[in-house]
C-alpha cells in the first residue's frame, strides 16, 4: 500500500524543557486503521495535532501524497483533506444535525442566502452513502454523545476528507456504543479513508487496527502489524516493562459498617432531583466502586459526602457518627478525600510543595503548630514533605518547589500520600487515576489494595470499569441519580455493568 | 527569587527610559531631572523626610496586598483612612492621656475606625452575599461625605475659614526628630507584624491559601467565612492606622482632603509588588521616594511634577505586564538551548 502520509525526525519541544516528540518519524499508508498508543504523556496527541496544524513542529518535515506540506491552522488541514475529531465533542447544541454538519462550508443561493433545502438534502446523502444511523434534523442536545461524535465525523466527510485523526473517540462511550463506532470506522477504511487513531485502551486498538505505532515518552517504539501484536507485548512496549492486568485482590473478610448514606436525596437550586434515595455502604477492609456514565449523580455524591453541598434530605454516616452536616474540619477527622480534579480540589498549584502536603494536617495534627496552633512549624513541614517523597515515590526538587512544576503523576502522589497519611479510616476516591500514565495507575492501585489490607473503607468512583473490576469488592451502578444496582465485582462482568450503566434497568439476557 | 528581582529592577528602569524619552520629546534634560529627583528625596537630610511620607503608602499598601493574596477584594483603603483618620481625632480632641498612653490609644482607635468601615463591607457579604469588591468601593464614597460633613458640623473649628477640626490634645502628635516622624517605628513595626502573620502563622497559611484556591482550603478543612472576615476586619484596621498617623504625624487635626492620595497609591503599590509584604514595603519607599523627589524636580528643573504620576503608572504596567512576560521569556530561551542540543 502507498504511503498517504510521511512524517520524518518531527520535534516538539515545550518551554521551557519538556520533550514532546524527540525525532519521532513515521509513516501512514493509504486505506488503514492506524492505532498511535501510548502512556499519557507520550506524545501521541502533539503528534496528531502538528500532523492537523494545530501546533508548529520545531523541526521535521512531512509529505502527503508525496508532497512537502505544512499546515498554519486545521483550516488548511481540512481543506488537504485531514480532519480531526477531538476528545470534547464541539457541536452547537440548539442546532439540527444538517445545520451543525453544513456550518461554515454551507450552500448557498444567489445573494449568499442559505439554500436549506439543498443542504439537507446533501448532508441526508452523506448519511446514506455512509450508512450512519442519524435523523438530519434531531437537534444535537437531544441525540446521544455516541451519535453526536457520528454527527462530527460527519462533518468532515462533508468536507471531502480523506484522512480522518480520532483522538481517543471511545473515552465518551459506553461499553455498548463502542463496537457500532468500530463498524463504522472499519466501513470508512474500506471506503478508502485512513483513520489514525489515538488510543491507550490496548484491547481496542487490536480489536480495531491494522497497524500500530507506540510511542513512549517523545519516542517512537516502532511500528507493528496488529496481526502480529498482542496485549501483554504492546503493554510492554508503551510502557518499557512488564505489566499485570488481572484482579489484584486478595481475598479477605470486610469488617464493621465505616460508611453510610442513608435515603440520601439532592436536589439542585432548580429544582432539579440529582440524587434520589441513595443508600450505599462501605465496610472495613472493603473497596466499594460507583460506576457510571458521568453526570449520573457522582459530583453530587462527592460534594454531599464532603460538605459543599448540603443534602435535602437523608444522613451520612462515618466511623459510627453522623457527619451529614458538621463543619468540613470534623468531617475530615474521618474522611480521607482524593478528587478527581487535582488543580481545583487536590491542591494550590501556586503554593510550594510542602504547603500542599499540610493542608488538613496542619489542623488536626499538633506536630505542625506551636503556640497552641497558632504558628506553623515549617521545619514538620518539611520533613513531612520528605516522609512522603520517600514513602510513595515522588520525584521533586524540594518541598519549597512550587506545586505545579511536578508532572501529573506526582501531583498525584503528594496528594495520594497527604490524604492517605491522615489516617481516616474512610476514604473517598474520585476517579484517583483520571489522567495518569500506566506505571502511575499502577502505582496508585497498590496504594488503594494497601489500605483495604489495612482495614480502611474505600469508595471509589471511576469512570474506567477495567479499574473498577481490577480493584473492587463491590460495584453500585448510580443512573440518573438512583443507585440502580449493587453488585458484588466477581458476580458479575463488564456487559452487565456497562448496560446498567446506559440503561438503569436490570441486564436481561 | 534572583529572577523575580530582576523583573522589577528592568521593568523600573524600562519606565524610568521611557520617562526619559518623554522628557526628551518635550524638551527637557531627563539626566538632569532624574539627578534633581532622586537628590532632593535621597540626600542625607531628606531621607528621612522621605521615610515620613512613605507611611500611608506602606500601610495602605500592605493593606491591599493582604487582602489581595488572601482572596478578598478590598478596595476600601480610601474609606477606611478616612475613618480612622476621625476616630483618631475625635479621640485626640475630647480625651487627653500622658502620651505614653494617648499614641497607642489613639492608634487603636484609628485601626477600628477602619477596621468598622470594612467591617461593614464584611457584613454586607456575610449578610447579603453583596461583593466586597462593589460595597468597599460605595463605602469610600460615605466616608469621603461622611467625615466631609464631620468636620463641617460637628467638629468643626469655630472661626476656622475652611473645614477642619481645631487641633488634637499634644499628647497624641507623634514625636518628630529632626526630619524624622515617629510614625515610621510604627510603620516598621506593623510591616514586622504582618510579615511574621502572613509567613508564619497557621492562620496567615490558611489566608495564603485560600487566597489561590479557595475551594482546596474549604475541602482542606480551612473555615473560610471566618477567615475572610478576618482579613477585612486586620486590612481595614492597617488602612486605619494610616489614617491616624497621618494625622498625628501631620497637621495634628483632620482638615479637608487629608486622605489625598495615599490609598489608591497603596492599592497600586500592592498590584506592582504582587501583593508581596516585602516588596510592597520596597514599592511604597520607592514611590515616597518619587513623590517627595518629585516637588524637588519642579523647583529646580522646569519639569512639572505630573510627570511622576505618569512615571509611576507607567512603572506599574511594565512591571505588572512583564512579569507574566518574562516567565514565557525565560522558558522559550530555555526551550532554545534545549533545541539546539537535540540538533547537535
Amino acid at each position: 500500500m502507498a504511503d498517504i502520509i510521511e512524517m520524518d525526525r518531527i520535534v516538539k519541544i515545550f518551554p521551557p524543557s519538556l520533550v514532546a516528540l524527540d525525532a519521532v518519524s513515521v509513516k501512514f499508508s493509504k486505506g488503514e486503521i492506524h492505532a498511535i498508543v501510548g502512556e499519557n504523556g507520550a506524545g501521541k496527541s502533539t503528534l496528531m495535532k502538528i500532523l492537523y496544524g494545530m501546533q508548529p513542529a520545531d523541526s521535521g518535515e512531512m509529505l502527503y501524497n508525496g508532497k512537502k506540506v505544512k499546515f498554519a491552522d486545521p483550516g488548511e488541514a481540512i481543506l488537504a483533506g485531514i480532519g480531526m475529531v477531538h476528545q470534547e465533542i464541539m457541536l452547537i447544541p440548539q442546532y439540527t444535525v444538517w445545520e451543525n454538519v453544513v456550518l461554515g462550508y454551507e450552500p448557498v443561493k444567489f445573494g449568499g442566502r442559505l439554500d436549506v433545502k439543498k443542504a439537507r438534502e446533501l448532508v441526508k446523502q452523506k448519511i446514506d452513502e455512509f450508512g450512519f444511523n442519524l435523523n438530519p434534523d434531531a437537534k444535537v442536545e437531544d441525540i446521544s454523545v455516541a451519535a453526536r461524535q457520528k454527527v462530527e465525523i460527519l462533518k468532515l466527510l462533508f468536507r471531502n476528507v480523506s484522512v480522518l485523526i480520532m483522538d481517543e473517540p471511545t473515552s465518551v462511550l459506553t461499553p455498548q456504543e463502542i463496537p457500532q463506532l468500530f463498524g463504522e470506522l472499519k466501513r470508512l477504511r474500506d471506503n478508502g479513508h485512513t483513520i489514525l487513531f489515538i488510543s491507550h485502551h490496548l484491547e481496542e486498538v487490536l480489536e480495531l487496527s491494522d497497524r500500530i505505532t507506540v510511542l513512549r515518552k517523545g519516542k517512537k517504539v516502532g511500528t507493528i502489524k496488529t496481526a502480529e501484536a498482542t496485549k501483554a507485548g504492546l503493554a510492554q512496549m508503551m510502557v518499557g516493562r512488564e505489566v499485570i492486568f488481572d484482579s489484584i485482590r486478595k481475598n479477605q473478610t470486610a469488617g464493621e459498617v465505616l460508611f453510610e448514606t442513608s435515603a440520601l436525596n439532592y436536589t439542585d437550586p432548580d429544582k432539579r432531583p440529582r440524587l434520589i434515595d441513595v443508600n450505599i455502604q462501605v465496610r472495613a477492609g472493603e473497596i466499594v466502586g460507583v460506576a457510571g456514565v458521568e453526570g449520573n449523580g457522582q459530583l453530587e455524591l462527592v460534594n454531599l459526602i464532603m460538605g459543599l453541598i448540603e443534602p435535602t434530605g437523608g444522613s451520612i454516616k462515618a466511623v459510627g457518627e453522623d457527619i451529614t452536616r458538621k463543619p468540613i474540619l470534623e468531617k475530615r477527622k474521618r474522611v480521607a478525600f482524593v478528587p478527581q480534579d487535582r488543580a481545583n480540589m487536590g491542591a494550590s498549584i501556586a503554593a510550594n510543595i510542602a504547603e500542599n502536603v499540610i493542608m488538613t494536617h496542619h489542623r488536626l495534627d499538633k506536630r505542625f503548630t506551636r503556640w497552641a496552633g497558632r504558628i506553623l512549624d515549617f521545619k514538620q513541614a518539611y520533613s513531612f514533605t520528605d516522609e512522603i517523597r520517600k514513602k510513595f515515590d515522588v520525584q521533586m526538587s524540594s518541598g519549597e518547589a512550587v506545586f505545579k512544576s511536578l508532572s501529573g503523576g506526582n501531583q498525584q502522589k503528594v496528594i495520594l500520600g497527604r490524604e492517605l497519611l491522615l489516617e481516616a479510616p474512610f476514604i473517598l476516591l474520585d476517579q484517583p487515576t483520571r489522567g495518569l500514565d500506566v506505571g502511575s495507575i499502577e502505582y496508585v492501585h497498590q496504594r488503594i489494595i494497601e489500605m483495604r489490607a489495612q482495614k480502611r473503607g474505600i469508595l471509589m468512583i471511576s469512570a474506567d470499569l477495567e479499574e473498577l473490576f481490577r480493584l473492587t469488592d463491590r460495584i453500585v451502578v448510580m443512573h440518573k441519580g438512583r443507585v440502580v444496582a449493587d453488585l458484588v465485582t466477581e458476580k458479575t462482568n463488564v456487559t452487565e455493568v456497562g448496560y446498567l450503566m446506559l440503561e438503569g434497568a436490570a441486564y436481561e439476557a | 527569587m534572583k529572577r523575580k528581582i530582576l523583573v522589577n529592577v528592568v521593568g523600573v528602569l524600562l519606565a524610568f527610559l521611557l520617562g526619559a524619552v518623554v522628557m526628551l520629546v518635550q524638551g527637557y534634560n531627563p539626566l538632569e531631572t532624574y539627578y534633581r529627583l532622586f537628590e532632593y528625596s535621597l540626600a542625607p537630610g531628606k531621607i528621612a523626610y522621605t521615610l515620613s511620607k512613605s507611611v500611608p503608602l506602606v500601610l495602605t499598601g500592605m493593606s491591599a496586598s493582604v487582602a489581595f493574596a488572601s482572596g478578598p477584594i478590598n478596595l476600601g483603603q480610601p474609606g477606611q483612612l478616612l475613618m480612622g483618620a476621625l476616630l483618631a481625632t475625635i479621640g485626640g480632641l475630647y480625651i487627653d492621656l500622658p502620651p505614653l498612653l494617648m499614641i497607642p490609644f489613639l492608634l487603636i482607635l484609628a485601626m477600628l475606625g477602619g477596621a468598622l468601615w470594612s467591617g461593614v463591607a464584611a457584613l454586607l457579604k456575610y449578610w447579603f452575599n453583596m461583593s466586597e469588591f462593589i460595597t468597599t468601593l460605595m463605602l469610600n464614597m460615605i466616608a469621603d461625605f461622611f467625615t466631609y460633613w464631620a468636620i463641617n458640623y460637628p467638629f468643626f473649628e469655630k472661626n476656622a475659614n475652611h473645614p477642619q477640626t481645631p487641633f488634637i490634645a499634644k499628647s497624641g502628635w507623634m514625636p518628630e526628630w529632626g526630619n524624622f516622624n515617629s510614625s515610621v517605628i510604627v510603620m516598621v513595626l506593623a510591616f514586622a507584624v504582618i510579615w511574621f502573620i502572613v509567613n508564619r502563622s497557621t492562620a496567615g497559611y490558611e489566608w495564603r491559601l485560600s487566597g489561590q484556591n479557595s475551594l482546596f482550603s474549604r475541602l482542606g478543612g480551612v473555615n473560610i467565612s471566618k477567615n475572610y472576615l478576618v482579613v477585612m476586619l486586620l486590612t481595614g484596621a492597617l488602612a486605619g492606622l494610616a489614617g491616624g498617623l497621618v494625622v498625628m504625624a501631620g497637621p495634628h487635626r483632620f482638615i479637608k482632603d487629608i486622605g489625598g492620595n495615599y490609598a489608591w497609591d497603596g492599592v497600586m503599590i500592592a498590584m506592582v509588588a504582587n501583593s508581596g509584604i516585602i516588596l510592597t514595603l520596597v514599592f511604597g519607599f520607592f514611590f515616597s521616594v518619587l513623590q517627595t523627589g518629585s516637588l524637588g524636580m519642579e523647583l529646580i528643573t522646569a519639569v512639572p511634577k505630573e510627570l511622576i504620576q505618569v512615571l509611576q503608572a507607567v512603572i506599574v504596567l511594565i512591571v505588572v505586564a512583564g512579569r507574566g512576560y518574562f516567565e514565557t521569556f525565560f522558558a522559550k530561551l530555555e526551550a532554545r538551548r534545549k533545541m539546539r542540543e537535540r540538533i547537535a
